[in-house]
């Protein structure tokens, strides 16, 4: 049943309340699209001093990051069940993401560190909206999926912290404190089917770009 | 025929064209046009003037005129410039050149003279007819649509006309015909009469229509037509041409038109739902679905189809999705919500717990299977006042609330709780009388104070506002010392206000709990919940009485003992701090103690002296009366030692009746645990008892405890017997240590040694020896478990021997012997011995 809440989802504390980080310091974001869920918006014109990033960030940043991958393929057969047929049986072309915006990320083992952080950074920025967007339409129209609700609430938070992680890492180590930001298109105003449809494309866009990420990360966030 | 307009009058008569034909005369050639006769009346005129109204009625009315109209059939020659003359019977003649002309409607009937002329001014027929009033029909202009607006997210067109009433007179009743349709090939929809009454005034009406298809899925037309029954008209009536057609476009219309219809829709439960999909132009619609089944495909035209899904079920929460497949692996969707329409709200049930809200609690009933935007919306209604509120529920719990504010000088409420959602609406009504239907909140911020130990002042707040009624409260009194108990008082109420009570009868130094509910007291309805517990000790008072008290001297005679036994909490009355001992001799006081607790003892050097001993409790509250005892021993004689009877939960003690025993009997007894020195209990009796059960928690099964019944006279204590007993006699612990003495071919002298009184727990009563052939094999069963035919017992119940020598043996055989101990609570386990007889080479004599 999709509005039966069951099993246990695989998230840390260090996703809930990451202790690596301090308080979520977003980036400037420069709005290119309408924005979607909350807006994050920096009013520092400069990296802190000190005290931004604690021990052991790039660790944490990693697990957090494996952790998404890890989670993202049930998040995504979960969101799809509770869509109801056909959203399961025509995932192919209904989840299709082509014609939905979603940020570029042509990053591999090769490519700078600093390049990936800065993807990874409007990456996560997008998806952290893209998933705020996402739970508000679900507890709107699935308020019974307990489950599905707390897979989405636990996965804005981990992307929450991650997007701490990653400002500390480009503040600390390459003094980038400005991140233009792209958001997709607000479902808001969207019918029940196009909502159900635009989070079945970010979400399985979502699947693919994680995993992407994960095998990336790993020897960039190793530490040097 | 047409129809004729004239000053926005729109009404014609029409004479059945059957009669016309009757009264053309068939002998001669036929007329070069077919003719109808058409009454015009001037009925704007009677819009602005009443009295020509009322000559409607007159034939001879001259506003009144037929229209003829004529329309040619043949000879089209003659019409290129006709010239008619109509003459009517008062040779009123009327020339045209039209095709048409006006004459005064006939007072009843009348023959009318038609000519017509070539363009040279002959003439070139003429013909004579008959019209009679009767024969001229009615036949209303056709009506004029103002506007056909649709509403696409409900299907519903709306369409609109004016009735032109003020060109009729007051009171007609119209009929309206509409008509439906739909697809570019205008196929009938429906077909629907509406009525109205004509009031002499300009009427706009309106008509909604809901289409069982969305609007947007094809084009729909929409066409009028009305009857007016003019009931002081003699002819036949009949209806109007159709008004020019009215049209809403479907997207499959419009150039780049396309989607799925309808969208977000919410139905009932068993409804009939029609979706299309409209797309552009040279796409082509692979399937369409409703959940995981495919539907068959409508086709409504070259660019839009549909599916029809009949006795819709139950959707998931999340809706059930409409997809729509075209061929270019292009899919466009919907959602249909199916529920139900909220049921009747259950239990409704409104009270006040503060004279500020009303709250009022319901059950929703069968679970919609709507939620959030489309879940059921409840407002609350009170009829009297007229005041609503809108409720916001949590439709994740069984039972909803909401709450509505108390009026002022209202007390009788009349409610309607109003339940919708998109599919229907119901209600539940409650009449209330408020001050029947008070719940008061919970009593809070419960004190206690007071200066007395045997009183209390409980205080109390209570958030609302009780100033009209009569507040009934309940105190729950609890103590470790009594039954909970419940003391109710009535009180009048306040606003938001403190409530005291004092609280009698407690006892001193003792823990209280108290707790507190209230309810109306004129009507009662429902108890608050309980405030929270109060705990709370009464100050203390003086003890009650002394303690119980006894002496014994010292071995040397020259000190002496005083025991006391603590006071219970109802006579101590508060914590006891000290006892304090004074030992007087008529008057003079020898020695005085002060015996801090815990102590409950306290030794006083008397020498060989004797003197009255006082013990006085204390606690902070002051002193016990004391209690007395003198330290004379009077001395003895013969003093016996008996047995007790153990009685499972006590010792039982009996003795003789001492006449001069004149204060009653003291039993003491000792209570020994390990090496510590034996404590000193004793219970009184009275002068008349002779037999007690002593029960002490401290006893122990298979425990002797030695006793001493003292007998009390003025003078002083005398020992009368002592006693030994159990509470329960055990078997015992073990069996006496045993050997064998002595052996021969026919015998076996054994001896046991004596057993201590710890190991024997209970009063020895004897010992069994057991005995039969058997050899040391841990193999074989042991003695007492074997059941052999041979086995002999012998039972020992003279305690004072402690050797048996077992005879009539076999020579040379190996035999078991086995003793026990017992008591009257049983056998102890045995002692065994395995021994051979000697070898007895001239008799073989076997064993008895």
């Amino acid at each position: 049943m999709c509005g039966a809440a069951g099993g246990t989802y695989g998230l840390t504390d260090v996703a809930l309340s990451p202790p690596g980080v301090v308080p979520f310091v977003a980036l400037l974001l420069l709005q290119r699209r309408p924005v979607a869920g909350r807006a994050l918006l920096g009013t520092s014109s400069a990296c802190p001093t000190n005290g931004l990033c604690r021990a052991n960030v790039l660790e944490q940043t990693r697990r957090q990051v494996a952790l998404l991958n890890a989670t993202a393929q049930d998040l995504f057969s979960l969101y799809l069940k509770c869509q109801g047929e056909p959203f399961s049986s025509e995932s192919d072309r209904l989840c299709s993401p082509s014609g939905i915006f979603f940020p570029p990320f042509h990053v591999n083992r090769t490519t700078e560190r600093k390049e990936v952080m800065v993807a990874m950074y409007k990456l996560f920025a997008f998806l952290n909206a893209s998933l705020g967007n996402i739970t508000r339409d679900q507890e709107e129209l699935n308020p019974m999926a307990k489950e599905l609700l707390n897979r989405l609430h636990n996965t804005t938070k981990t992307t929450r912290g991650l997007i701490s992680n990653l400002t500390c890492l480009l503040c600390k180590h390459y003094n980038i404190f400005q991140v233009d930001v792209s958001y997709g298109e607000s479902s808001k105003d969207k019918s029940a089917f196009k909502k159900k449809q635009q989070g079945c494309q970010v979400l399985r866009k979502y699947v693919q770009v994680i995993a992407q990420a994960a095998r990336v990360l790993l020897p960039h966030l190793s530490p040097a | 025929l047409t129809s004729f307009l004239e000053d926005g009058v729109c009404s014609y008569l029409k004479l059945p064209f059957g009669e016309q034909k009757k009264n053309v005369d068939e002998s001669k050639p036929p007329l070069p046009f077919s003719a109808s006769y058409f009454m015009f009346n001037k009925l704007s005129a009677w819009s602005r003037d009443r009295k020509v109204q009322s000559k409607l009625l007159t034939p001879a009315d001259r506003s009144s005129r037929v229209l003829f109209q004529f329309i040619s059939s043949y000879q089209p020659k003659y019409l290129l410039n006709p010239l008619c003359l109509f003459c009517d019977v008062l040779s009123r003649c009327f020339k045209t050149k039209e095709e048409r002309v006006e004459i005064p409607v006939p007072e009843s009937s009348t023959t009318v003279k038609i000519t017509t002329y070539s363009i040279s001014g002959t003439t070139f027929a003429t013909r004579h007819f008959e019209i009679h009033k009767k024969d001229i029909s009615f036949v209303p202009l056709a009506p004029h649509i103002l506007s056909l607006t649709p509403d696409f997210s409900t299907s519903t067109l709306t369409l609109k006309w004016s009735d032109n009433g003020s060109a009729f007179p007051y009171g007609l009743d119209a009929s309206w015909e509409i008509e439906v349709l739909r697809k570019e090939t205008m196929e009938d929809v429906t077909r629907e009469t509406y009525n109205s009454k004509l009031i002499h005034e300009d009427i706009i009406h309106s008509w909604n229509w809901k289409s069982d298809m969305p609007l947007e899925c094809t084009s729909h037309y929409v066409k009028i037509r009305r009857y007016i029954n003019i009931t002081q008209f003699d002819g036949p009536k009949d209806w109007s041409d159709w008004s020019p057609v009215e049209v809403v476009p479907g997207k499959d219309t419009e150039p780049n038109g396309s989607g799925l219809f309808p969208q977000d829709t919410v139905v009932a439960v068993g409804s009939n739902v029609t979706f299309c999909c409209v797309h552009k132009e040279g796409q082509q619609i692979q399937r369409m679905s409703y959940g995981a089944k495919d539907y068959p495909l409508i086709r409504l035209s070259s660019r839009s189809s549909a599916i029809r899904v009949l006795n819709a079920n139950a959707s998931s929460a999340s809706g059930t999705n409409i997809v729509c497949t075209m061929s270019e692996d292009w899919m466009d969707g919907a959602v249909l919500f199916v529920g139900y329409g909220p049921d009747v709200p259950k239990g409704l049930s409104c009270e006040t717990s503060n004279f500020v809200i009303i709250k009022c609690t319901w059950k929703p009933g069968r679970a919609t299977g709507l939620y959030k935007v489309r879940g059921t919306k409840y407002s609350l209604t009170e009829s009297i006042s007229g005041k609503n509120v809108s409720c916001e529920v949590n439709e994740m719990k069984k039972k909803h609330v909401c709450g509505f504010p108390v009026l002022a000088d209202q007390k009788t409420y009349s409610f309607i709780l109003g339940a919708s959602n998109p599919i229907g609406q119901t209600e539940a009504s409650l009449l209330v009388d408020l001050n029947q239907r008070v719940n008061p909140e919970t009593p809070e911020k419960l004190t206690a104070s007071g200066n007395s130990s045997t009183s209390v002042h409980l205080r109390w707040f209570i958030n609302g506002s009780f100033a009209e009624i009569r507040l009934l409260c309940e105190i729950e009194i609890s103590s470790g010392r009594s039954e909970q108990k419940v003391h109710n008082v009535s009180m009048p109420g306040g606003k938001f206000s403190n409530y005291t009570v004092q609280l009698n009868a407690l006892h001193p130094y003792t823990k209280y709990q108290f707790r507190v509910r209230c309810s109306a007291a004129d009507h009662f309805w429902r108890w608050s919940d309980w405030s929270g517990t109060l705990e709370y000790t009464t100050l203390e008072a003086p003890p009650t009485r002394g303690p119980d008290i006894w002496r014994e001297r010292s071995p040397s005679g020259k000190s002496l003992r005083i025991f006391w036994k603590p006071l219970s909490l109802s006579e101590a009355n508060g914590k006891i701090v000290s006892h304090e001992v004074s030992c007087y001799l008529l008057e003079e006081s020898l020695e005085y103690k002060e015996v801090m607790e815990p102590s409950n003892s306290t030794e006083i050097k008397l020498g060989r002296n004797d003197c009255v001993i006082s013990v006085v409790a204390k606690n902070h509250a002051g002193s016990s009366p004391p209690s007395r005892i003198t330290s004379v021993e009077l001395p003895s004689d013969n003093v016996k030692t008996d047995r007790a009877v153990a009685m499972g939960n006590g010792i039982y003690i009996s003795w003789n009746s001492f006449p001069n025993m004149t204060c009653g009997y003291i039993v003491k007894w000792c209570h020994s645990s390990g090496s510590e020195p034996c404590s000193v209990d004793w219970q009184k009796f009275p002068s008349n008892t002779t037999d007690a059960v002593i029960k002490s928690a401290l006893f122990r099964p298979g425990v002797r405890y030695n006793f001493s019944l003292y007998g009390c006279k003025s003078s002083g204590y005398q020992l009368l017997k002592n006693v030994t007993g159990y509470m329960k006699e055990l078997p015992p612990k073990r069996a006496p240590n045993f050997t064998v003495e002595e052996t021969s071919s026919d015998s076996i002298l054994v001896k046991w040694e004596d057993m201590s009184i710890e190991d024997c727990q209970g009063f020895l009563e004897g010992y069994r020896l057991s005995f039969a052939k058997g050899e040391k094999d841990a193999l074989k069963p042991r003695l007492l478990e074997s059941g052999n035919p041979e086995l002999k017992v012998k039972n020992i119940t003279d305690l004072t021997k402690k050797s048996l020598k077992i005879l009539d043996l076999q020579g040379k055989t190996s035999y078991q012997l086995d003793l026990q101990a017992y008591t009257a609570g049983g056998l102890s386990p045995p002692n065994s011995l395995y021994v051979v007889t000697k070898e007895d080479c001239k008799l073989n004599i076997p064993i008895n």
